[in-house]
């Protein structure tokens, strides 16, 4: 995400960050402090504060660590004993009375409302009216509307500017009203910041942090249970508002349905028929399923499996509806049905021949070999289609290491058959991977060389050896993979009118 | 050793993904510096945002894989991710073993809302609720969980159309009363007994939501300006931008796809007309040839029986078409006498050579002749309506009145048409002083002009020889002569040398002219006569030769003299 890695580097420009001790009740949201972090100290960012119990807690992001780390802690952990860095000022000058308020107005209003709302975010940011927007209303820059996207992070540059109208440090407010203003003061910021603030702002403001949306950065949903599972989500989606109040969210392991109370997920599992996923199944061995699921016809399910997996996927979208995507659904069976291990979807459409738009093994099924057979399928599925695949960029860091453990092996079999030639797009050709992808693989792994004036592909030891001892750990595990065999399944056609979407 | 210095020399090719790599094992390549060849490889991206590409775990992964490749032995490392537990609801009581598989494959379109019956779910409120409210009940009308549902579900569906917007404008919560008269078959019988009771259970539900949904639900697009920055807004309807751009690109092409469809259409109609017609003409040959044949065996018939008759009728199917008549072409004729020149006709309508219907000269003599008599005639009516009711008191008039049916007989025909009509009256006393006149020649046809002098100026633009003169004399005896001047003989008259040289002295002798070139009628001496009568207004006379014109539109000269057909030279 563009926006933290402005954050992680302050880019090229050297501006001084401003360092200095901190006290408990001067932290405050955007501070960089050291935190403690599985026995060790990291720098770690506070993205958002509320009372606890009577006590202050932080949601931290760890600076270099993925966001599915940012985690809600203690005030124990935050070592004060080192020097903190406060966040860019808007305007130097005024940073005096910006600390001055800050340091009071969370810590106070926390204790008053400490019974009320336990989950209470503080959400404020600067009480100061020079802290303002960006963009001005209805200018925040949509994501392209042209492209199936699914997978881009949305840039919707808006920014939390709920200090523009000061709060009484009296005034009592729940967590939906504090969220609901907070939305509404980032699309509409009051009147009160003259152009020239604003102008300066856009100027000046050389961390894009501050322009993120700062509610879907920090989780919304505490645990979810599904199955028999308890999952602890990693991103922020956006289930109903409700739910952030509740501990944990009920998700029905067939319907996908959420629920904030265990007794109206009970009564849901009394009602509930569907035992598969809605959808027409196009694969079957003897170890998984495959559904072919369209959103256009299932949108509910495929609504409802888009809020799950954004859960467990930072750069995706729900931005847009999911008419435009089939949704591809592997499932592993048993006497209670089909469980959903893992998924992937596709626009009907690629504009960029993308094979795969999202994929996603849940949490409570990774590991286990399941993501190589959810991309060897997408693989499959283009084969058949006669076309070169690849998946939509960006890709996660699990899902680059889960592409290129796939490549990698999928090529160096290939390679190993014997072959005395081989040129890069037969390889693609044979594996259904691009041409770039292929030159990927095999530069990373360091086969590609120059060798009598020409270039030529090398197996390595290394390579091999580890094809090797991956092989010799199939054998006793099984291996598991996609029988084209298997697969019913043709290429479905769209006509104009179903790839738009009318409603 | 050298070869590898020579290696170097030469800079590397590009690699080229089409051409043909030899795949080589560890041990048949040389050891080189690799970052030589990585140089001329295009850096391939990760394809992860380069904000997370430096993140600490998957660092931590990519460089222990690249070990790995290189030959270190690594311990796999994972990047690390939040936990998943088992769960300590009962799986087996939620999730009952209800799955058989079937031997074919599942095909399957029932959607969500198909299969988990009711929507709305019973929170712990309602179940407390339903508890005390079935202990207060008797035990033979217990209100079960579904019928529960079935009416909290009403309720929300209910006010959820009735108060579309309840979460922004706040409404008060829809009455009892108005959700009653609401009830239709989604509220069963049994369910709708226990409705009134359960209504305040949901009421006070709703109050505490501030009257929202009590199930909640998804953000949707409202269509405000809050939408876009609202991470809870989700699954925004697409904008069908480049839809409609493609549609207009579909349009032409569909109309060109339209246009080739009509042209083909229509090609193919005209083909199959064609062949309507051949077939048409195929049968009409087979019926003449049965025609033939038969008549032929008639004939034979008729022959060995001796029957004597006409064979022609028999065996001829059409009668011998009408010889065209000789049409003459009486209608050009009668068109080119007063002065429209009929064309020479060389062809007939049908396009054949004008040979065989031949137009005999004196036919056409003659008929010029009785068209120009007819003429005459006609002008000469006009002429005496138009006299009617005045008295010619011209002093030796140069146009001399015209005598009362005066017997054209007895003249020979005159072939010019010059003295006719009459000219107007040039002048009137009250016209004289009215400078309106000239505009006003609807004026001209009432009977209140006294013209004094009346005459026939020809005009100036008529060359003098061309004009023709006439003058009536009373002789001796009271025989009315008539003099000419300028008249020629019909050209198309064929008379021959005899009869011409019979009238060489009946006109006036060419010599004459000469010797005597003052002509009385000469426009000059008119004017002069004109003017010893009156103070000569110039503007009259054009006046009056406007109007002249304004009355007949045959062939004139420029200035609406009446010029002889021009067909007569």
């Amino acid at each position: 995400m563009a926006p933290r890695e402005n954050s992680h580097e302050p880019g090229g420009t050297p501006v001084p960050v401003e360092t200095g001790f901190a006290t408990l009740a001067t932290l405050r949201i955007g501070v960089k402090a050291f935190v403690e972090k599985d026995g060790e100290k990291r720098k770690a960012e506070i993205l958002s504060m509320q009372t606890r119990r009577g006590k202050p807690t932080f949601y931290v992001h760890y600076e270099e660590f993925n966001k599915r780390l940012d985690e809600w802690i203690s005030a124990d952990r935050i070592d004060l004993s080192r020097e903190v860095e406060w966040p860019a000022p808007e305007k130097p000058e005024k940073k005096k009375t910006t600390t001055n308020q800050k340091a009071q107005a969370p810590s106070k209003s926390d204790q008053r409302n400490q019974k009320k709302s336990r989950s209470k975010l503080d959400r404020e940011v600067s009480a100061t009216p020079e802290a303002t927007s960006v963009n001005l209303p209805g200018k925040a820059p949509r994501p392209t509307k042209a492209g199936g996207k699914e997978n881009k992070e949305l840039l919707v540059t808006s920014e939390v500017t709920d200090g523009s109208t000061p709060k009484p440090d009296d005034e009592e407010m729940d967590l939906v009203d504090v969220q609901d203003a907070a939305a509404a003061a980032k699309a509409a910021p009051t009147e009160i910041y003259s152009r020239e603030d604003e102008i300066e702002k856009l100027r000046t403001s050389g961390s894009m942090t501050q322009n993120q949306t700062e509610i879907s950065r920090v989780r919304n949903l505490e645990k979810i249970q599904m199955g028999k599972f308890e999952i602890e989500p990693w991103y922020f989606s956006p289930y109903p508002i409700d739910f952030v109040d509740s501990e944990m969210v009920f998700i029905c392991e067939y319907c996908l349905s959420y629920y904030g109370e265990v007794t109206q997920f009970e009564r849901h599992r009394t009602k509930c028929t569907l035992l598969h996923p809605p959808g027409n199944e196009i694969y079957r061995d003897d170890y998984v399923s495959f559904f072919e699921i369209d959103g256009r016809r299932q949108r509910t399910w495929c609504r409802n499996l888009c809020l799950l997996s954004k859960l467990f996927l930072d750069h995706k979208t729900l931005y847009y509806d999911v008419d435009p995507f089939l949704f591809y659904c592997m499932c592993t069976r048993d006497e209670h049905g089909c469980h959903l291990v893992g998924y992937f979807s596709k626009e009907k459409e690629s504009a960029e021949g993308y094979n795969v738009a999202c994929i996603l093994t849940l949490p409570q099924y990774q590991r286990k070999g399941f993501g190589k057979l959810l991309i060897a399928f997408s693989y499959e599925l283009s084969k058949r289609e006669g076309k070169l695949g690849s998946p939509e960029k960006p890709l996660s860091d699990l899902g680059l290491l889960g592409y290129r453990a796939y490549w990698q092996e999928t090529i160096v079999d290939l390679l190993m058959e014997g072959k005395v030639e081989a040129n890069i797009e037969d390889l693609g050709a044979t594996t259904a991977m691009t041409t770039n992808d292929v030159l990927h693989t095999l530069q990373n792994l360091n086969m590609l060389r120059y060798n009598k004036n020409q270039h030529v592909i090398v197996l390595t030891d290394a390579v091999i050896e580890q094809r090797e001892r991956q092989k010799a750990k199939e054998k006793i595990k099984g291996k598991r993979s996609i029988d084209p065999e298997r697969l019913q399944w043709k290429p479905p056609i769209f006509s104009a009118a179903s790839r738009t979407w009318n409603w | 050793m050298t070869q590898r210095v020579t290696g170097q020399r030469f800079r590397q090719r590009k690699l080229s993904t089409k051409q043909n790599l030899p795949v080589l094992r560890e041990h048949e390549v040389e050891k080189l510096a690799d970052d030589d060849a990585a140089r001329h490889i295009p850096k391939v991206e990760t394809g992860v945002e380069k904000g997370e590409e430096i993140e600490h775990h998957l660092q931590a992964v990519i460089s222990a894989s690249q070990a790995a490749a290189s030959g270190g032995n690594v311990a796999q490392l994972y990047i690390p991710t939040p936990d998943a537990v088992a769960s300590k609801l009962q799986y087996e009581d939620l999730y009952p073993r209800h799955f058989t598989q079937p031997a074919t494959y599942i095909r399957f379109s029932s959607t969500v809302e198909d299969m988990v019956g009711c929507p709305y779910c019973m929170t712990s409120d309602d179940v407390i609720f339903l508890k005390s409210y079935n202990q207060k009940k008797g035990k033979t009308v217990q209100c079960s969980e579904d019928e529960f549902e079935e009416v909290m579900n009403f309720f929300e569906e209910t006010s959820q159309t009735k108060q579309p917007f309840a979460a922004v404008d706040n409404p008060p919560v829809v009455s009892y009363e108005e959700l009653e008269a609401e009830f239709d078959e989604t509220i069963s019988e049994p369910a709708r007994r226990f409705a009134r009771d359960i209504y305040n259970h949901w009421k006070n539900q709703r109050l505490l939501k501030g009257n929202r949904p009590l199930i909640p639900s998804l953000k949707f697009e409202t269509n405000l300006e809050t939408d876009d920055s609202d991470p809870y807004v989700c699954f925004r309807r697409r904008e069908v931008r480049q839809v409609r751009k493609t549609r207009g690109r579909d349009a032409q092409v569909t109309e060109k796809l339209k246009k080739l469809r009509k042209e083909l259409e229509e090609a193919r109609y005209l083909m199959a007309q064609v062949k309507r017609r051949e077939m048409v003409i195929r049968d009409q040959l087979a019926m003449d040839r049965q025609i033939f044949d038969q008549r032929t065996a008639v004939k034979e018939i008729k022959r060995k029986l001796g029957i004597k008759g006409d064979d022609e009728e028999l065996l001829i199917n059409q009668k011998p078409a009408p010889k065209p008549k000789p049409k003459v072409d009486v209608q050009a004729v009668q068109r080119g006498i007063p002065g429209m020149g009929p064309k020479p006709q060389l062809t007939r309508p049908d396009g054949r050579l004008l040979d065989s219907d031949l137009v005999y000269l004196e036919e056409q003599q003659a008929k010029r002749s009785e068209a120009i008599e007819g003429f005459i005639e006609e002008n000469l009516m006009k002429h005496q309506k138009w006299n009617i009711g005045w008295v010619d008191q011209t002093w030796r008039p140069i146009t001399p009145p015209l005598e009362q049916a005066a017997p054209k007989a007895g003249f020979r025909p005159v072939f010019t048409s010059s003295q006719l009509p009459t000219p107007p009256a040039s002048e009137s006393s009250e016209a004289a002083g009215d400078q309106m006149e000239a505009d006003q020649p609807t004026k001209q046809v009432e009977p209140r002009r006294s013209a004094r002098i009346r005459y026939a100026t020809p005009p100036d633009d008529v060359p003098y020889q061309d004009q023709r003169r006439f003058r009536r004399r009373t002789g001796r005896g009271g025989r009315v002569m008539i003099d000419r001047r300028g008249v020629k003989r019909q050209k198309l008259d064929s008379i021959d040398e005899r009869v011409a040289d019979r009238f060489k002295y009946s006109g006036d002798s060419s010599e004459d002219e000469q010797v005597y070139p003052v002509d009385w009628t000469d426009n000059l001496h008119i004017r002069y006569r004109i003017m010893i009568d009156r103070q000569g207004d110039k503007q009259h006379a054009q006046a009056a030769a406007q109007n002249r014109r304004a009355i007949e539109n045959h062939n004139r000269s420029a200035s609406g003299y009446l010029l002889p057909p021009s067909n007569a030279g």
